[in-house]
């Protein structure tokens, strides 16, 4: 390898850290403007029901539940009709809305401590955070991942994912029923009163 | 033995052991128990948890018979625990209970070569003690270094060693648990300086019930609140419980 390979070896590399530093940034600056959006809405709110319903409209915008619904499904998705696919996530998005939701006590505010992003893989981003809330320290990570725009496609709270959690269940429900039984499991939950 | 004495000596550790395992407190999983079912996208590389699972009907069954304890017997007392003293109280309680139980972090940090971690949990035990009147304030926040030192307990330990999991069990009252934490959970009873004077007296005349007791009544709402969230919004209580179980112990196996 001659002088000028090494150099734009070197050149390269650096040109590909500079991007992944630029990302990780901005995953932590998108993730920490749609926690203050979240926070603001939780402060002026009285319970939680009213807490879904304001916050929708800021978390259709910073999570991808498109990406959600396709991978907390898993394997079984793609035997899905484009109809149960479309059924399928308007339910998870609800489902995701609400247990997001509730993990907040409207009018009482988390301290959040934004540690290091990761990339651990091309177009995705680990925010990990720690989180002192009612006297105790949580560990939240927040993964988001790069399509038309850098969104949140799980939240990891103290080890256990909202994805995988689902996945357990809604590959259970596939597997004795395909479709319209995980759909189904689907409906019951939303429709069951908070 | 008194027929009563008999059952305080049986239902304390038990109840004990509810709380430190029933939801998602720290415990550890087995990397084994996870396995990938296939991906849906590029980036797709979520696995369902495989849980070893034999008892299964057996489980479901005391699973929702846990249930129903929980909300008709334990509900109640934490709510009532909850009424009487206030918040910064039950904080300053919970404090003390923390603090005296760090021979459970200190001995388990140090079986599994984490020497620089039992050195954390004495430094945090030393400014706890001292700094904070026995505990009651958490000095050791103020400090960055001592802040957030993961909990090392005799499950993680086993799991260190290679112990695996074994079936998974769902305890009566006491919750989910697998059959190397069911070890894990005697080895935390046996570190907790709070049960030795119950253990080695196990009289039920002489008071040395009231700091176990004490100790499971000041775990109780958090430990629901924990229930409640992993059980809210499931479609299969069951399934998401166990998966969160699982997923916990991996977590903090991994720390």
């Amino acid at each position: 390898m001659n002088c000028s390979s090494v150099l734009a070896l070197v050149f390269f590399a650096s040109l590909l850290q500079g991007r992944a530093a630029t990302s990780t940034a901005e995953a932590e600056k998108r993730l920490r403007g749609a926690v203050e959006e979240v926070l603001a809405v939780a402060d002026r709110v009285k319970d939680h029901s009213t807490l879904a319903e304001k916050v929708r409209p800021i978390l259709l915008k910073h999570i991808n539940f498109d990406t959600m619904t396709r991978r907390a499904v898993g394997p079984g998705w793609r035997q899905f009709t484009s109809e149960q696919q479309r059924k399928a996530t308007q339910l998870f998005t609800t489902l995701v809305i609400r247990t997001y939701s509730n993990k907040f006590t409207p009018g009482e505010h988390p301290a959040i401590n934004y540690k290091a992003a990761v990339s651990p893989a091309p177009g995705r981003v680990d925010v990990p955070t720690t989180l002192l809330y009612q006297g105790s320290h949580y560990s939240v990570t927040y993964r988001m991942e790069q399509e038309s725009s850098l969104r949140v496609v799980d939240v990891v709270i103290e080890g256990v994912s909202m994805i995988a959690n689902y996945r357990t269940q809604l590959d259970a429900q596939f597997k004795r029923g395909g479709a319209p039984a995980a759909i189904a499991s689907l409906e019951q939950s939303v429709s069951h009163p908070q | 033995m008194k027929p009563n004495r008999l059952l305080l000596r049986l239902l304390v550790p038990a109840a004990l052991v509810l709380l430190s395992n029933c939801t998602t407190t720290s415990k550890t999983a087995n990397k084994a128990t996870t396995k990938p079912v296939g991906a849906t996208d590029a980036r797709d590389d979520y696995a369902v948890v495989d849980a070893h699972d034999p008892l299964e009907p057996l489980n479901r069954a005391t699973f929702w018979l846990n249930d129903g304890i929980y909300n008709v017997l334990l509900r109640p007392i934490s709510k009532s625990y909850e009424f009487i003293t206030p918040a910064p109280v039950r904080q300053g309680i919970n404090n003390v209970f923390d603090n005296a139980a760090f021979p459970v972090r200190l001995v388990n940090s140090a079986l599994q070569g984490k020497f620089k971690r039992a050195g954390q949990e004495a430094q945090k035990f030393g400014v706890n003690t001292f700094a904070g009147f026995g505990g009651l304030i958490k000095q050791s926040d103020r400090i960055p270094s001592l802040t957030n030192v993961p909990r090392e307990d005799t499950g993680q330990t086993l799991a260190k060693w290679g112990v695996r999991h074994g079936p998974y069990l769902v305890l009566p009252i006491l919750g989910p648990s697998s059959a190397r934490d069911v070890f894990g959970i005697a080895g935390d009873y046996a570190l907790n300086p709070v049960n030795w004077l119950f253990t080695l007296k196990g009289d039920a005349d002489d008071f040395a019930w009231i700091p176990p007791s004490a100790n499971t009544l000041r775990q109780l709402p958090d430990q629901l609140k924990k229930y409640d969230e992993s059980r809210a919004n499931a479609l299969d209580p069951y399934l998401s419980i166990r998966s969160t179980y699982y997923q916990n112990r991996q977590s903090a196996a991994d720390e």
